[in-house]
This record gives C-alpha cells, sequence and structure tokens, in this order.
C-alpha cells in the first residue's frame, strides 16, 4: 500500500494525468480509505485554481510598445 | 472564421484595437517564457524584441500551430539567441517558497501524516483571493520561488500550456519539468495553509 508521504510526492503527476495505468490504481484506493490524502488533493487542486486566478500584472508601457509595434509594422511592409 | 483568424485579419490590417487585444492576451505568458530562459532582469526586453519579431513576421503566420505557440516559440527562439553560448545550467534548486514546502517533517516515519492537515475555509479560489493580503502573500510566494520555477508554474497553471510544449519551448527535459512543477505547487500549497492556519503572510 501507498504511504501518505509517496502519495504526496506523485500528487502532481496524478493532477496532470501523469501516473501509469497501476500508479493510478494504487493512489485510487489509498484515497478511498485516506481522509487527510483526500483533503490534501482537493486543497492541491484548489490551489491551481488560485494560481490561475490570481490576477496578473498590467503591461508596463503598453501604449509606448503599441506605438512601436506599429511603426515597425509601417516600416516593414 | 475563428476569434483567431479574425484577430490575425485585423492585426494585419493595422487595427489599433487588435494590437492592444494581443498583447494584452498574450504578453503574461511570453514573460514566463522570457524570465525561463534569460532571467528576469532581462525578460522585458525580449519580450519587447519578441513583439516586433511578430510584427515582422505577422504575414507568414500560418495557421499551422496556433496563435499562443507561434507567440511563445518565436519568445523562446529570441530568448535563446539573447543567451548565445552562455546557456545557463538548468538547475533543480531547492528554492522553496517562504512557507516551506510539504516535506519530509509533515510524515511520521511510517509515511503517514504526522499531524492533521488543516482544512482551508472556502472551496471557491474567489473566496480565497478575496483578501487582499493574500494575493500580496501568493505574488510573494511567486518571487520567491526559482525564476524557472515561477515560470514553469505560470505556464502550467495561468496558461495552461501542455508538459510537452513547456519541456519544448525552455528545452529542459520532462522529467525536470515535472520536478519542478511539483515543488513549486508544493510551494504555494503551504503559503495558502499557512495563511489559512495563521490569517497572515
Ligand atoms: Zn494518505
Amino acid at each position: 500500500m501507498l504511504t501518505c508521504k509517496e502519495l504526496v510526492g506523485r500528487s502532481s503527476d496524478l493532477l496532470d494525468g501523469e501516473l501509469k495505468f497501476k500508479q493510478r490504481l494504487a493512489v485510487a484506493a489509498h484515497l478511498a480509505v485516506c481522509l487527510r490524502c483526500r483533503r490534501f488533493i482537493r486543497q492541491l487542486r484548489l490551489s491551481q485554481r488560485v494560481i490561475r486566478q490570481l490576477p496578473e500584472a498590467d503591461v508596463a508601457e503598453l501604449d509606448a510598445l503599441l506605438k512601436a509595434m506599429q511603426a515597425f509594422r509601417r516600416d516593414h511592409h | 472564421m475563428t476569434d483567431e483568424q479574425d484577430l490575425i485579419q485585423r492585426l494585419l490590417a493595422g487595427e489599433q484595437g487588435a494590437y492592444r487585444q494581443l498583447v494584452s492576451t498574450y504578453q503574461g505568458a511570453m514573460r514566463a517564457v522570457a524570465t525561463a530562459i534569460v532571467g528576469i532582469a532581462n525578460a522585458e526586453e525580449v519580450v519587447q524584441e519578441s513583439w516586433l519579431a511578430v510584427v515582422r513576421n505577422l504575414n507568414g503566420f500560418a495557421a499551422r500551430s496556433s496563435l499562443k505557440t507561434w507567440l511563445l516559440t518565436i519568445t523562446a527562439n529570441t530568448a535563446k539567441s539573447r543567451l548565445r553560448k552562455q546557456r545557463r545550467e538548468v538547475l533543480l534548486d531547492d528554492l522553496t517558497g517562504p512557507h516551506g514546502s510539504i516535506d519530509d517533517r509533515r510524515f511520521a516515519s511510517d509515511g503517514h501524516w504526522a499531524g492533521e492537515l488543516p482544512l482551508w475555509h472556502s472551496d471557491s479560489p474567489e473566496a480565497l483571493l478575496d483578501e487582499q493580503a493574500l494575493r500580496d502573500c501568493l505574488e510573494h510566494t511567486l518571487n520567491s520561488l526559482s525564476e524557472l520555477q515561477r515560470s514553469v508554474l505560470l505556464l502550467r497553471e495561468r496558461q495552461g500550456l501542455e508538459l510537452t510544449d513547456i519541456c519544448n519551448l525552455l528545452d529542459i527535459s520532462h522529467s525536470n519539468v515535472r520536478v519542478l512543477l511539483h515543488r513549486a505547487r508544493l510551494s504555494v500549497f503551504a503559503t495558502l495553509e499557512h495563511f489559512e492556519v495563521t490569517g497572515e503572510c
């Protein structure tokens, strides 16, 4: 049986669908009986979504960049 | 016509709003790629240079790949040419965030959790991110990761790139991408957990 520590070690591969069939079974078997690991995986997925939704920094000097791009395009075509 | 083709047509027509949309949509992903390859200090310059290369080659964009893949390939190539010979080693450095990781100390000698795993107060990212202090705290954690770790995390989680695409863009092996991503995720997890438990960063 997989230990909790081993499960945590494979958790990213689980999220990314990188586990082989047998590994997936072992992980599923562990999760079926381990409340803490179920909570860990649920909160790991939640932290993934948190990063996805964390606001991105604005583009610095956007207008200057846009001007440069358009001028550059005029010069090259 | 797809949204992407529509955007390209408007770019080719020189429409200003289209340029603005292009840059706002893809600058973050390009910055992450550039940072992974040349480091944060040179990333902004590489991104600017990449945008000019994009503009120069716009007519040659054949929708064989997605627009995003095309933009990120240009960025990676621009960054790599900047590096010339002095390619940095891909260091699987062990930089973790300010709140550590989920490391050996969390487990008993038999491999089971040594203590309780705190339950977070909400299941919704919006509710968690509602607190400015947590948003700042997460930024702080991201900035404490190595440039490569942070970039891999952002490309995967925020930009939704496949692991294979990340490998190809950054010239790092599949197993290294997996290690970098895993460590970055555990650092983020540790920060969220710390914040949930203590209410501060
Ligand atoms: Zn467990």
